[in-house]
Order: structure tokens, then C-alpha cells, then sequence
């Protein structure tokens, strides 16, 4: 049998914007960088951008950056960045639309799975979330969830990193202070791997750094951005803009906005190194115009998001995405809804690095039960992703026939065969009798989520590292703190 | 003369029309202190209780503010030759270290709206400068904004400054930001916390009472 011209679709198919409309966000984005410009507060990179051909206004800020040099920085960013796990293994390709889940960093606040109440984080907090994220299956890399209070504040990052080093052999996305801050992380990180050259070559942590919307590069940002360049290592470097307040109302002029802030950040990065590992992106959403936060569940965040994935395929540079978070305070029916949308809609856009799973609270608390729940409905999803196989053998006609009308399929081998393949099976969601969910304690959906939280911490304990990396680890904290104190 | 067309286009957001209302009323001889109360005071307490209600939003509010903010322009030199003196002088800044003005600004413009007098210092403001507004302008609070966590501890060496310049007992401080709370302004020992622009403008004329 001869077949012509016959598609194959792998996996569902999803487009926001058509290619006409993403080469006319990109084009408008090269125009706000020649025409408006971005504001960048730090001598070095503005002299890199003003000898490379950016014009630079008299008070030595304001930077107006051609077209070519985008189209050149376009040209020498990687087109893929591998993230690699504590051992080595290269487990999150950044690259065309492989969609990978993680946590979210920084969250002053954690609802306590024990308690029920909000309160400040620890550091005992953050090493439980490494943990978490560290066990379950859907959860591929790991920002920090927490920020504590109870370590120093002046090395709080480098505490943070700790906990997550220690505790989740997943790739890590952190954040650091400064570019001190930036470079003790970084040795830290090259005494797990073994040296600076290991770490070189198996990318164990990305640097996650942000220019703040619209169109300003900070000092701090900045120096972080060039200092993770000049050292290869790879940096998400992306706004976070709020439609209607730090970006238009508009979903174009917001995506153009960010757009720019992601492609002047790249010009900067690749100045500095070309080739340096960069991600584009962000964690794009609307203000609300009663209450005034940064939403994140809103429809537009994944609207935007996705919309944003695209703009990234189009360049070929892998994306940073956000989705399992919400604006609820606790882990309700909105939170379940918001979750589910964003995972679901960012999967469908082929977003890279998908971060915030276990954010409350619009990001400003973290909560294991939302991770945990989240990691279920990424399980979902990612059957969605699956798609529909069409072959010959699952068309099942020899079965069809075999059983022909008035029969059952269930005793037929062919169901053997694939039933575990082909539908999911869950470990939470609810498909229970009535009588039997009465029997196991008519449980709610949360109930169990809490329960698994539970169990995950008091029974499983992640790989250590070596005691005598660990020596090493907190000896680089020791330094750092006794340097502070004098 | 009717000042509720005054207030009606203050309540629509119309900064040039409530600017050229004000004026004409002045022109026409009403007294200045029934075109404050009638016409911009009246149409803000609209503009307040609509918002609490959920019907205005933010943008909309802003642009009253803005509008009201016109209008106390216009009307200032009258009201000083009346001898009737602005609500209060609040001296607001993003503190140290930290660069975003959204949530200063929305402050600032619903605090001119409510006709205080606002110094904007801008935003990586250091104790210093805050210090050396409280010493120059008669200032009767200071309000610090911060979004990260990392210089919201900023707020409190800034208040800190402010004692060791004697100058804490001068000002009420009020703080604001996304990862500010009341038990963390209790903490750093801030007089008020602003949970939004809105509530802001509410604990800075309570603030102003007791000062």
C-alpha cells in the first residue's frame, strides 16, 4: 500500500499568534529598543553597548539599541541550554518546545501543610521543599520556595542555595543578592559537581535575574547578568510585567514591552560573552484593577504566556514560563482552577522552563500542598501532550471484529496490551464508588494532596552529598559571613 | 454658581476640564472654601466610595486623583491667601537599593488627590536623603515604599537614621510594598502601614491627626 502526503500529529497542536503576527511583535520590539530604548544603571554594560553601536543619551543611561545588534545577539545565543541533575545526568533540555516543570523562588511567607496558617519561612521550610521537589515525578528542576528569616540576611542567598544543593539533586534555577552573592553560589555549586569545569560542562544551576519592567536595567540585575555570562553559566534573565500598570492594557504592547526588556538583556549578556547561555521569557500577567497585584492565575497570563513561548520558538532561544500558581491565599477550588489552566495552556504552548509550581497567594507564599496537587494535574497534562497514536494496531480492527457487536473488550489481550499505555491512571484524583470514598473517610481532594505531603516527608530522604562536600559547601557560607562580620 | 458639574467632571477623570472649572469658579468669586468642599472634595468622596464598591477601578481612580490634583493646583494660591492651610506635607520615596515606583506612585497621586502636598523623591533613596528632607521641608510624615525582600530591611535602617538624627519624633512613618505587612511594620517600628494606595491615603490622614 502506497500512502502520499499523510500527517502525523505526536502531540496536540496550539497557536496563540500566527507567524505574521509574531514577526510583527518582534519587529515592533526592535523598534522600542531603537526608538525609546531601555534605561541600563550600569557603567559597564553601557559601555559595552555604546562601543558595539548602541546610542547612548548624555546623562550616560538611556540607551537607544539598533536593530543589527538584536540580530547579531539573535545570532550567537544558543539555541539549546542543557540543564544537567546533581550527578550529571542532562535532564532538562532547554530546547524547541520541550516543556519542563519546577518550583518558584523567594516566597516571604509559607502556608504551613502542618498548621493551616501563613507564616514567615525557615530555613527548615526551604530544605522540606527540596525535598518535595526532589521526590516528585512531574517536577523537573527547583527554585528555592522560601526565603527565610531565620539565617542572616546578608548570606540569606547563599543559605538558600544550601538548601536546595543538599537536599534535590534536580537542576537548580536560583536567585542571588548581587554578583558577590553570584560568585559564592557558583563555587558552591562547582564543589557538588566537582570543579568549575564539571560544572562547566554539566550545568547543574541557572541564574534567575530580572530587569525591571518597563525597560529598565538595575545595577544589581545587570552586574549578575554579565558576571553569569562571562562564566557560562545560564541565566534566565526576564521581566515581570503587569499589563495596564508597568506594561500597556494591551496583550501586544504588553508582549512587545517584555519582548524588548528580554531582548535588551540578551543584547547585554551576549556582549559580554557571545554564546553565553541565555532564557528569554517571563512571567507575564495583568494587574487587577481593583486590588492592584500582579495576577497569577489569570486567563491573560496564560494567554501570554503562551503567546510569549511562541515569540521565543520563533528565535530559536529556549523560553521561561510560569503556571501551578494562584492567586488564591489557600489551596482551594481556585487554586485547583488556576493551576490546572496554566499547566494545561503552557504545555500546549511548548513553553521550556516552567516555573512557580507551589506559588499561593499571587507569589508571595509557597505551599507544598499546591505543589503536590500541581505534580498531579502536570500528570494529567502530560497524557493530554501525549496525543493520539494512529496505527494500524490501535485502530484495533482485528479486536473490533473478534468482539463484534454486544461484546466486551475486557478480557481481549489487546487491552492487556495497552490500557496502561494509553489511559492514565491516578494517584489522587478521586474515582472512587460513593460508598467506598464514604468508607476510606470521604476524603476531599486537599485532604489527600495534605496527606501526601505528609507522607513524602517523613519517609523519603533524598541522595546526600558527600560529607566532605558539604565541609566544603559551608565553608565558602563561613568565609563569606566572617568577611561580613569584620 | 452649581459646583457639581465640578464634581462630576473630577469624578469622570477630566484633569484639563477640572483645571478650567476651578479657575472659572475662582473668576466668578465663589469662595474658595466651597469650591474645595462642593466642588473636588465632594466629587473625591464620590470617587472613594465608588471604588470601595467595586465600580471604579484603578486607572479610573488615578485619573480623578490626577484631576483633583489639578484642581488643588489652581486653587492653592487662594487657598494660602485665605489662610487656610493643605491637608499635610508627606515626604515619599522607594528606599534604598530598590528601583520600582509603581506602587510610590500610585501612592503619591492618590495622596496629592486627597490634597496633601507630596515631595516624590524618586525612587534608590537612601537614609540620608530621607533624612535631609525631614531636617529642611516641614514634612509631617514619611512614607517608604519597597517591593523586594531583600531592601525592604531598607525601611528599617532608614527609621533607624531618622532617631539617630533626633528627627524620628518630628514624622510619623508609613510604609507600603508587596512584601510589607502590618506585623513587619510593627516590627521596624513604622507608625502605619499602607496595604493599598488607597488604604495608604486613610492611615496618612489618620496618621495626620495625631502628629
Amino acid at each position: 500500500m502506497i500512502k502520499s502526503s499523510y500527517t502525523t500529529y505526536a502531540t496536540p497542536r496550539f497557536r496563540i499568534l500566527s507567524d505574521d503576527q509574531i514577526h510583527e511583535i518582534h519587529l515592533a520590539s526592535l523598534e522600542v529598543l531603537e526608538r525609546t530604548g531601555v534605561e541600563v544603571l550600569d557603567d559597564e554594560a553601557v559601555e559595552l553597548l555604546r562601543s558595539a553601536g548602541a546610542r547612548v543619551s548624555n546623562d550616560g543611561k538611556r540607551v537607544r539599541i539598533p536593530s543589527y545588534l538584536v540580530e547579531a545577539a539573535l545570532r550567537t545565543a544558543p539555541k539549546r541550554v542543557t540543564l544537567c541533575s546533581r550527578n550529571g545526568e542532562r535532564t532538562v533540555p532547554l530546547e524547541d518546545k520541550k516543556v519542563f516543570f519546577g518550583t518558584g523562588s523567594d516566597t516571604p511567607f509559607i502556608l504551613d501543610s502542618f498548621t493551616g496558617e501563613r507564616r514567615r519561612s525557615k530555613l527548615q521550610d526551604m530544605i522540606n521543599a527540596a525535598i518535595i521537589a526532589d521526590y516528585l515525578a512531574n517536577i523537573d528542576f527547583h527554585m528555592g520556595l522560601g526565603l527565610p528569616e531565620d539565617v542572616p540576611a546578608e548570606t540569606v542567598d547563599r543559605h538558600q542555595f544550601r538548601a536546595m544543593l543538599l537536599n534535590t539533586k534536580k537542576p537548580l534555577v536560583f536567585t542571588a543578592h548581587d554578583e558577590v552573592g553570584l560568585s559564592d553560589i557558583i563555587e558552591m555549586a562547582a564543589v557538588a559537581m566537582g570543579s568549575r569545569e564539571q560544572l562547566r560542562q554539566k550545568p547543574l544551576i541557572c541564574l534567575y535575574a530580572e530587569p525591571t519592567t518597563p525597560l529598565c536595567h538595575s545595577q544589581t540585575a545587570v552586574r549578575k547578568l554579565l558576571l553569569a555570562a562571562k562564566e557560562m553559566i545560564p541565566v534566565v534573565y526576564t521581566p515581570a510585567p503587569m499589563s495596564g500598570a508597568t506594561a500597556p492594557a494591551t496583550m501586544a504592547g504588553t508582549l512587545t514591552v517584555s519582548n524588548a526588556e528580554s531582548l535588551s538583556g540578551l543584547v547585554i549578556g551576549q556582549l559580554a560573552q557571545k554564546g553565553a547561555p541565555a532564557i528569554i521569557g517571563g512571567s507575564i500577567s495583568i494587574m487587577d484593577m481593583r486590588r492592584g497585584i500582579n495576577c497569577h492565575g489569570a486567563p491573560e497570563q496564560h494567554l501570554l504566556s503562551a503567546a510569549l513561548a511562541s515569540i521565543a520558538h520563533y528565535y530559536g532561544i529556549p523560553m521561561f514560563g510560569a503556571a501551578g500558581r494562584t492567586d488564591s491565599k489557600v489551596v482551594d477550588e481556585q487554586a485547583a482552577i488556576e493551576s490546572a489552566l496554566s499547566c494545561l495552556t503552557t504545555a500546549f504552548a511548548g513553553a521550556n522552563l516552567v516555573h512557580d509550581v507551589g506559588y499561593v497567594g499571587s507569589g508571595l507564599t509557597c505551599s507544598y500542598d499546591m505543589l503536590v496537587m500541581s505534580d498531579e494535574i502536570i500528570a494529567m497534562v502530560k497524557r493530554i501532550m501525549e496525543g493520539i497514536e494512529v496505527t494500524p494496531d490501535t485502530l484495533a480492527l482485528d479486536v473490533i471484529d473478534k468482539v463484534g457487536p454486544g461484546g466486551n473488550f475486557l478480557l481481549q489481550q489487546h487491552t492487556r496490551n495497552y490500557f496502561k499505555k494509553e489511559h492514565w491512571i491516578p494517584e489522587l484524583i478521586d474515582r472512587n464508588t460513593y460508598d467506598k470514598w464514604v468508607q476510606l473517610g470521604s476524603k476531599t481532594l486537599g485532604q489527600r494532596v495534605n496527606e501526601k505531603v505528609k507522607r513524602i516527608l517523613s519517609e523519603y530522604l533524598p541522595e546526600p552529598l558527600a560529607k566532605e562536600q558539604v565541609s566544603e559547601i559551608d565553608a565558602v557560607i563561613a568565609r563569606r559571613e566572617r568577611s561580613k562580620a569584620d | 454658581m452649581d459646583l457639581n458639574e465640578l464634581g462630576e467632571s473630577l469624578i469622570q477623570g477630566e484633569v484639563d476640564k477640572v483645571a478650567e472649572l476651578t479657575k472659572a469658579a475662582l473668576d466668578k468669586g465663589v469662595e474658595v472654601q466651597r469650591i474645595l468642599n462642593e466642588g473636588l472634595l465632594a466629587g473625591m468622596d464620590v470617587v472613594g466610595q465608588r471604588f470601595k464598591a467595586d465600580e471604579l477601578f484603578i486607572p479610573e481612580v488615578l485619573l480623578s486623583a490626577q484631576a483633583m490634583a489639578a484642581g488643588m493646583d489652581v486653587l492653592e494660591p487662594a487657598l494660602v491667601g485665605a489662610g487656610l492651610k493643605l491637608v499635610g506635607k508627606i515626604a515619599l520615596g522607594t528606599v534604598k537599593g530598590d528601583i520600582h515606583d509603581l506602587g510610590k506612585n500610585m501612592v503619591a497621586m492618590m495622596l496629592k488627590g486627597a490634597g496633601f502636598k507630596v515631595i516624590d523623591l524618586g525612587v534608590d533613596i537612601p537614609p540620608e536623603k530621607f533624612v535631609e528632607v525631614v531636617e529642611k521641608e516641614e514634612v509631617q510624615l514619611v512614607g517608604m515604599s519597597a517591593l523586594l525582600t531583600t531592601t525592604a530591611p531598607a525601611m528599617k535602617t532608614t527609621i533607624q537614621a531618622l532617631e539617630e538624627a533626633g528627627l524620628r519624633a518630628r514624622v510619623k512613618v508609613i510604609v507600603g510594598g508587596a512584601i510589607v505587612t502590618q506585623a513587619f511594620a510593627d516590627k521596624i517600628g513604622a507608625d502605619a502601614y499602607g496595604e493599598d494606595a488607597i488604604a495608604a491615603v486613610d492611615k496618612a490622614r489618620t496618621l495626620l491627626s495625631t502628629v
